[in-house]
Formats: C-alpha cells, structure tokens, sequence
C-alpha cells in the first residue's frame, strides 16, 4: 500500500487542474442509480480514462465518469459507474477512488448497489439501507504494507456504516411514506450469480441482501475514517426453493424502479448537516 | 479472458491434427473413474504436454492425456488426469480444456471427484449425484473482462447441474440397484483436508460432501452453454466427532471400488444422449 499515496496525489493533481471544489461527500452510484449523477450541477467532469492510476469500468449498465459539483446546495464528487473484482481489478484498485474522494475532502461516502434480496421478507424494488456487512469476496484493500498515514493496520469493523446515518435514512423512508428495511449486505465475487445452495449458505450466516461491489469501498472508508451511509436495491429476490432465472436485464430494471426512492434518501442524507 | 479465445483456437486446431471429429460429450475423469477411459473405444490419445496451453498434471494417481474414441456409440473427449487450484494453476487455465470441449462440439459435460462425505447418511463407497454446489474456492474462473463469444458476464446459476441429467442419474441407480444419493457439494481450494472445526462449518453452511475440484469447470460449462452432469464419488467420511486420520491408499481403494456404479452412471447417461 505504500505506492498508494503517490498515486493518490497525482490523481488529485490532474483533478485539481480544473476543479477546486470542497466536496463534504463523496457518491459511488451502482447499477441502475447512475441517473442521480444526471441531477448534480456539474462544475466539472472526468472521464475515468484522463485520470491516472483510475481503474476503467467494463460493466454493463455503468458509466466511467467522475462528476464533480453540487447536488441539494452540497458539494460532491460522485462516480457513475465503478469498479468490480470480478472484472479483474484488485480490491485495491477498486477502492482507489474513495482513497481519491477522501484526499479531495470529503469525510462521508454514500455507496449504492444491486442486490438480491436474501431475507424474504424482501420484495423486488425494495430499497434496503446497510446495516453490516460480511466480506466473503475472499478479497480485502488492505493487504499489504499499511501506510499508517492512510489509516490504521487493524481497522475497527464494529460499525463500519454510520448509525446516525442509518437512523435518518429510515426516519426518511419514514417520512417520505416508503418502505426501507434495514439488513446486512454479503460481499461476493461474482460474476456467476449465486447457486440455491450457495444462497441457503448465505441466508444461514446471517445475510439479507447480497452483491458483488461495496465492500472494498467500505473498508477503504473505514480505513480512512469517513462516514459511510450504503443502500442495496433489491433487484430480484433469491428464494433459493422457488428460483428463477436471473438475467442482467431484469436486475437493472428493478434498480430503476428502485432508484427513486434512493434519490430521495440520498437528498435527505447529504442535507442533513 | 480475453486472450482465452485465442488459445481455445490453438488448443483445438491441435487436437484437430489427431482427432477430427465432433464430439458430443466431454468427460472428465477423476480418481475412480480412471478405468472408464479403458471402455472408450480408443481412436486418438493425446498427451497433455502436446496440446497448446494445456496445463500438464502433476497429482498423485491422475494420468495426463486426452483420449478421444466412442463411449456407448457417442463420439466423446475423455479428460484422463485433471487439473487442481491447490496444484498452483489459475482457474482460466485448469477450466480451458472445457471451452476446448465446448468449441470442438461437445453438447453435454460428465464429471466425477472424490469427496469426503459429510452427511451422516452417507457412506464410504457411495456415489452422489451433483444436485448444487457452493464455491468456497475464493476465486472463480471467470473474473477478467468477459469475452462475450464465450458466454454472458452474469451467468445464471440456479441449475449449474442440468436437473434432467439428475433425475435421469437417479433412475439408473434405481435401476442397477444401487444407492445414489443426491445432494450439496462444497469445493475448498485444498491442499490440507478440512480440520473438525471445518466440516462442521461446511455442514453448517448445507454441504453433504466436500471435495477440491469441479466447481470451476462446471462454472465454465455454465458459462459457454454445456449441459452438466456430476457424480461425487464418497472415499472417506468426514464425521468431525468420529474423524480419523485419512489414508491416501484407502481412499484409492474405495474410489475403485465405487468404480463400477460410477460407470453405470456415466454411460447409461452417455447411452441416453445417443438415443437423442
């Protein structure tokens, strides 16, 4: 991790050309949620492609842009489209970027993904606010030599998503007249979508929602001390005894669908203080 | 995965040279199933090391070479000695003589393994019938930009096993009077067997057995399209609270002791897709 600082400032230097802003948030839009980028009063855009040591997306359904601007009177940089290990990135090319947020200045992370709902009090187009998280991508950002000026060797995991945050996003959902459960999101690999048996295991171990992003950038955050606040989008409900087939097209649909209500949240988030 | 079509071109045109035919199936024959190859009516053996970028196999009681012939009347391409992850090799590579199957014309892809059995109903020389798996490997093989010639980014996998091919297993079973269970196969990346505290937790998680190999060449299946069948041959059990120390030479002696249902299986499912 020793390189990561030097890569870091030579990022923030080819940013810093044309955008001075203080952003208080940095935004990681998932699958489906890329739209609220289109709601930001951009000051500044850069493709992932001009940036230095950025990673590239190859997913389907993402953009590769970083915007910069303002979004409800605060000031962001937001990502539309990100990075997945199951493309081949390391987790810590595909955390690089809170890494980058965190140096431009902003101390909270909002992260959004597509899940399937595991719970099954969960329905499709449900929004599910991140309560925890269990990381069985076999993968974490932090392997190797720490540099203590990043954060600490053995981060605390005990709260690694803000429970102040959680508590206004639900009192949001509450006040907007909306459902928004509360749960705990599994980390996967990917990119093969999860066997019955593998979802049996997941709901056993404790598992609400599961996905194949988020967790490196938790940790990166976690790492770095920001705040975060993360949402699933429940895109399709993983009955292990009643399942379907789960196609890439249905997912981005009930991400859609699902998007509104994240829009809402996320508002109500970054105003908050 | 990119530079994998490439070598998937390669590997074949090489095969191509000794063996020019399509065959419908591709088999890979773990520990037991090793004899299956001396009932292929041989038409071509390749070694390993004379196809382009195939890895060569180095475990313990695996051959290494293709054997390309009939099997109940059907044009097949039989795996004799595989690959392992806990051998060193990535999972491209252990799983690419299963796209070479795949783009030489197999439909359909039959495999065994050798497992430790953990459902307590099970017994050492039962065989399993694949039904699901859990992939506890920490990788898969198809991480890498996808190459969208080969298979979709996000494949599905709510029946890697083709639940036909299961039900067609089971009859025969039933048929040859012997026992076959159906159930849950977790893989682990291996080389050490599993510790107490281990098969307690890979029951825990609803594994009936546990074995080091299949789940990523039965991704790869998935992902390009090929029908699957899988049979988990039980060499030993692995009862946390009455382990005992596993013995290699035992767990051969059970594997070939369970060979028999094991081709009972296999060519009563290679007889059915010839009918087809």
């Amino acid at each position: 991790m020793q390189h990561l600082r030097g890569q870091v400032e030579e990022t923030i230097g080819a940013i810093r050309q044309s955008w001075a802003g203080e952003p208080t948030w940095g935004i990681v839009l998932g699958s489906g949620l890329g739209r609220l980028a289109e709601e930001i009063d951009t000051e500044a855009e850069f493709a992932y492609a001009d940036l230095p040591h950025f990673p590239r997306s190859t997913a389907a359904g993402h953009a590769s842009r970083l915007v910069c601007g303002q979004l409800a009177g605060v000031s962001v940089v937001a990502m539309q489209g990100r990075f997945h290990l199951y493309e081949g990135w390391s987790a810590e090319q595909a955390s690089f970027p809170v890494r980058v947020m965190h140096a431009l200045g902003a101390r909270s992370l909002l992260l959004s993904n597509a899940a399937g709902g595991l719970n099954p009090q969960y329905e499709v187009g449900d929004v599910m606010v991140i309560e925890d998280q269990i990381n069985l991508m076999f993968r974490n950002p932090l392997i190797g030599v720490n540099d203590d000026e990043l954060g600490p060797r053995f981060p605390d995991m005990s709260a690694p998503y803000c429970p102040q945050l959680i508590d206004k996003a639900l009192a949001t959902a509450r006040a907007n007249d909306f459902l928004c459960h509360r749960g705990v999101y599994v980390g996967m690999l990917g990119p093969t979508y999860e066997t019955r048996a593998e979802y049996r295991m997941l709901r056993a171990i404790g598992g609400d929602a599961a996905g194949m992003s988020t967790v490196p950038e938790a940790i990166a955050a976690a790492h770095a001390g920001m705040r975060v606040a993360a949402f699933s989008a429940i895109t399709n409900a993983c009955s292990p005894d009643m399942l379907g087939e789960t196609t890439h097209e249905e997912v981005v649909q009930a991400a859609d669908s699902a998007a509104e209500k994240l829009s809402t949240i996320v508002k109500a988030l970054l105003t908050a203080n | 995965m990119l530079e994998l079509y490439g070598q998937i071109e390669e590997a074949v045109a090489a095969i191509r040279t000794k063996w020019d035919v399509t065959p419908r199936a591709g088999v890979i024959l773990g520990p037991g199933l090793g004899n299956l190859a001396e009932q292929v009516e041989v038409e071509a053996t390749i070694d390993y090391g004379d196809i382009s970028h195939f890895p060569v196999s180095t475990a313990t009681s695996h051959a290494g070479r293709l054997v390309c012939g009939r099997l109940q009347g059907l044009p097949v391409l039989a795996m004799e000695g595989r690959f392992h992850q806990y051998e060193g090799y990535p999972l491209k590579q252990i799983t690419l003589p299963v796209r070479v199957m795949k783009a030489m014309g197999a439909e359909v892809m039959l495999v065994s393994q050798a497992v430790g059995g953990m459902n307590p109903q099970y017994k050492p020389g039962d065989v399993m019938i694949i039904d699901d798996h859990i992939n506890l490997m920490g990788d898969n093989p198809l991480v890498g930009i996808n190459d969208d010639r080969l298979g979709p980014r996000f494949p599905d996998m709510s029946a890697p096993y083709d639940p036909e091919l299961v039900d067609v297993g089971l009859a025969i079973a039933r048929r040859e009077d012997f026992v076959a269970h159906k159930g849950v196969s977790v893989a682990v990346t291996g080389p050490n067997l599993e510790t107490r505290a281990e098969y307690r937790f890979l029951r825990l998680i609803g594994a009936d057995v546990v074995g080091m190999s299949t789940v990523p060449e039965v991704i790869v299946a998935v992902h390009c399209g090929l029908r699957v069948f899988g049979v988990a041959v039980i060499t030993d059990m692995c009862l946390p609270d009455a382990l005992e120390v596993a013995n290699v030479d035992e767990i051969i002696a059970t594997a070939n002791g369970a060979a028999p249902k094991l081709r009972a299986l296999m060519e009563g499912i290679l007889a059915q897709e010839a009918a087809k």
